[in-house]
């Protein structure tokens, strides 16, 4: 992965601009930013979600699918390359994995939900948008274990720091900069 | 109670405003320098850090836009929230370590210092400077305004109070918010953003409780009268439809990292290994304090569509309704304080980085060094800085929105575009270059400004903000790539070997 992951940084940033291009560029869909509601003043509706979903919905779904890859490197290059080891990018790897099951999951519900006009509920929400909601907070949660639990192992060793310090004495006995 | 609604609402504001004066009166005997008065001296410790982190995070748009966006839109504006743990998670990873080192190996007090010393390029800190400049002029005029018009919303329903003015509401928000940052700085408003974090997340969490007992069914039977009337609303993208949806979380994810405003903050903890007690508190505070966004929102757009209370005039009147047809008195009064907490954190947050890069990082950048006896010099354009803010927010109010509106695209978008790729990708790659650098910020100000001003809207709800961020990500790493390797300094290529 080392020098390599900031051109697959760029491969994915290219990839999702060139999808937003394909995007703004296909047969517009009537009312795809919503439209108001009938009855109601100041309030919007959605409407009709397949047909919404027409001409870019596979386009949509791999531009949130590159932007999970794309948190997953960007992590990883705020982490040093000598600390990326086989571990570390196990971790990363399965970090990766879950929050791309949790986006299939409420994409594949939001699909079904569609189709049947039917869904069930958890804690308080369509299974679909409970999937929005809870997978995707929680989604990012082993992000969080790996900084807070291997910050001594991946972010800044107790060798870090005394390194650190002894910059801060060098740079201290230098004139100011 | 109920008869003494206004009181008890009166009361916990105007406590909580002693309070704020009272830091700043506290805080005032600690600030000896433009380093305590603009980064505490790097002296604060991991629990002050992470209130401070995400009380700032959550402005006044958190509770009062925050639950109308939900009303008007569904669950297209969950997407803002949930987004939160990916968007500390970055920020973390990425800026956190580095940014709090070369402030320390450099002295740096401000963000564009970090970049300078970084890049070794004045051009760099300069358009930083003015980025930061712009978009704090913005920010804070509407923050002003939204302390106002809060403020004259309470004053006005009592019988002394009656007829008072938004301009005198200005006038007593904005000197209240002067005070503690003109005499406690950075000080004061991180130890005022502790309590203003801890208000707000008391009022998130009991306004999640009395939501979820708004229906008999609770929270599922709220969600399934929004899906009768219409599903796309209660689904994961929606009324605003799938690209609007991921075009925020793409842009408050990432860009929580490029907020000038936040990763400042990074800079003043006292040891770097208290980072990994900071995300994780700083994480919980935010999801505590954003269940009002959602439960709000959610409850009042199920309350108007199921007959239960009148439509909204304005969306953005979702939370004070909630608390004035479902609240108590007493948590109105936490919620109408937690508000102001909200609305005060951002702003003194904005206060502090715009008073820096006008004394500090504008005349570095220009004459190649800040102005002499910077304290001074920093009490007194946090004034101006605010009154200027406070006119501009007038003037806005009752003549013409259009500039406010425009610098307040100058918000966290622009911040995402121009700063995220500089800071956090260039403090963690050193073949960024200084021409990256300039490219990625010039290219993130003029596409959202040309976005604004034209007038342009993209199909499919995409927004100006998320096409400056992709092409500003794409300029940075590929003019890095196409120029000849930077030699670093000494000191930042040891540090960011560490």
């Amino acid at each position: 992965m080392g020098k390599k992951l900031i051109y697959v940084i760029l491969a994915i940033c290219l990839a999702m601009a060139g999808i937003l291009i394909a995007i703004i560029m296909s047969e517009p869909v009537a009312n795809a930013g919503g439209i108001a509601h009938p009855q109601i003043p100041a309030m919007q509706v959605g409407g009709d979600g397949q047909a919404r979903l027409e001409h870019i919905g596979g386009l949509a779904f791999m531009f949130q699918t590159l932007l999970l890859i794309l948190i997953i490197c960007l992590s990883m290059l705020g982490v040093s390359e000598r600390y990326r080891s086989k571990d570390f990018i196990i971790y990363m790897s399965g970090t990766a994995l879950f929050s791309l099951f949790c986006w299939w999951m409420m994409w594949s519900e939001h699909r079904q939900f569609m189709a049947s006009g039917e869904t069930g509920y958890f804690m308080g929400f369509p299974i679909a948008t409970a999937w929005q909601m809870y997978g995707t907070w929680l989604g990012a949660i082993p992000l969080i274990l790996i900084y807070s639990l291997g910050f001594r192992k991946y972010i800044y060793t107790e060798q870090d720091e005394k390194d650190f310090n002894k910059l801060l004495e060098e740079q201290n006995q230098k004139p100011e900069q | 109670m109920e008869v003494y609604r206004q009181e008890i609402i009166l009361g916990a504001v105007f406590i909580y405003m002693v309070f704020c004066i009272a830091t700043g009166l506290w805080a005032m005997k600690r600030t000896k320098s433009s380093s305590d008065f603009f980064i505490a001296g790097r002296g604060l410790g991991p629990i002050v850090v992470a209130l401070a982190l995400f009380s700032s995070t959550l402005s006044g748009f958190g509770f009062v836009g925050g639950p109308g966006l939900v009303y008007s839109i569904g669950v297209s504006a969950f997407w803002m929230v949930v987004i939160s743990s990916t968007g500390y998670a970055i920020g973390f990873f990425l800026v956190a370590k580095r940014i709090r080192m070369i402030a320390e190996l450099r002295n740096c007090i401000s963000l564009p210092d970090i970049a300078a010393a970084r890049y070794s390029s004045e051009a760099v800190r300069f358009l930083m400077a003015v980025t930061i400049v712009l978009g704090v002029m913005g920010y804070l005029a509407t923050q002003i305004l939204a302390m106002a018009v809060v403020m004259q919303a309470i004053l006005s329903g009592t019988a002394m109070f009656a007829d008072i003015g938004l301009v005198t509401c200005v006038a007593i928000s904005s000197a209240v918010l002067i005070f503690y940052c003109v005499t406690g700085g950075i000080i004061a408003s991180v130890y005022t953003d502790v309590v203003q974090g801890a208000i707000m997340m008391i009022a998130g969490t009991l306004i999640l409780f009395t939501a979820m007992s708004v229906f008999d069914g609770g929270m599922q039977e709220a969600t399934s009268i929004i899906l009768a009337d219409d599903s796309e609303s209660m689904m994961p993208f929606g009324a605003a439809g799938i690209m609007a949806s991921l075009g925020w979380f793409f842009v408050f994810g990432l860009g929580l990292a490029g907020q000038p405003h936040l990763i400042t903050k990074m800079m003043m903890n006292r040891k770097i290994s208290d980072n990994r007690s900071i995300l994780p508190m700083s994480l919980f505070g935010y999801i505590m304090a954003a269940l009002l966004w959602i439960s709000i929102g959610v409850v009042i757009r199920a309350a108007v569509v199921g007959g239960v209370i009148d439509p909204l005039a304005l969306p953005d009147d979702a939370a004070s309704v909630f608390l004035s047809v479902f609240a108590n008195p007493l948590l109105a009064g936490i919620v109408f304080a937690g508000l102001f907490a909200a609305i005060m954190s951002t702003s003194d947050a904005f206060l502090n980085i715009g008073t820096a890069a006008i004394i500090h990082d504008i005349p570095k950048a220009v004459r190649g060094h800040s102005v002499k006896n910077e304290l001074f010099w920093a009490r007194i354009v946090t004034v101006i800085l605010a009154i200027v803010a406070a006119s501009f927010a007038l003037y806005s109010h009752f003549m013409d929105a259009t500039l406010v509106a425009l610098l307040g695209a100058f918000g966290w978008a622009t911040f995402s575009a121009s700063i995220f790729p500089v800071i956090a990708i260039g403090l963690n790659w050193k073949r960024a270059t200084i021409m990256g650098a300039v490219t990625a910020i010039i290219a993130a100000l003029v596409i959202n400004f040309a976005v604004q001003l034209a007038g342009i809207v993209p199909p499919y709800g995409i927004s100006g903000g998320l096409l400056s961020f992709v092409t500003s990500l794409v300029l940075f790493i590929g003019v890095s790539l196409l120029g000849a390797a930077p030699e670093l300094s000494e000191d930042i290529e040891k540090a960011m070997d560490i």
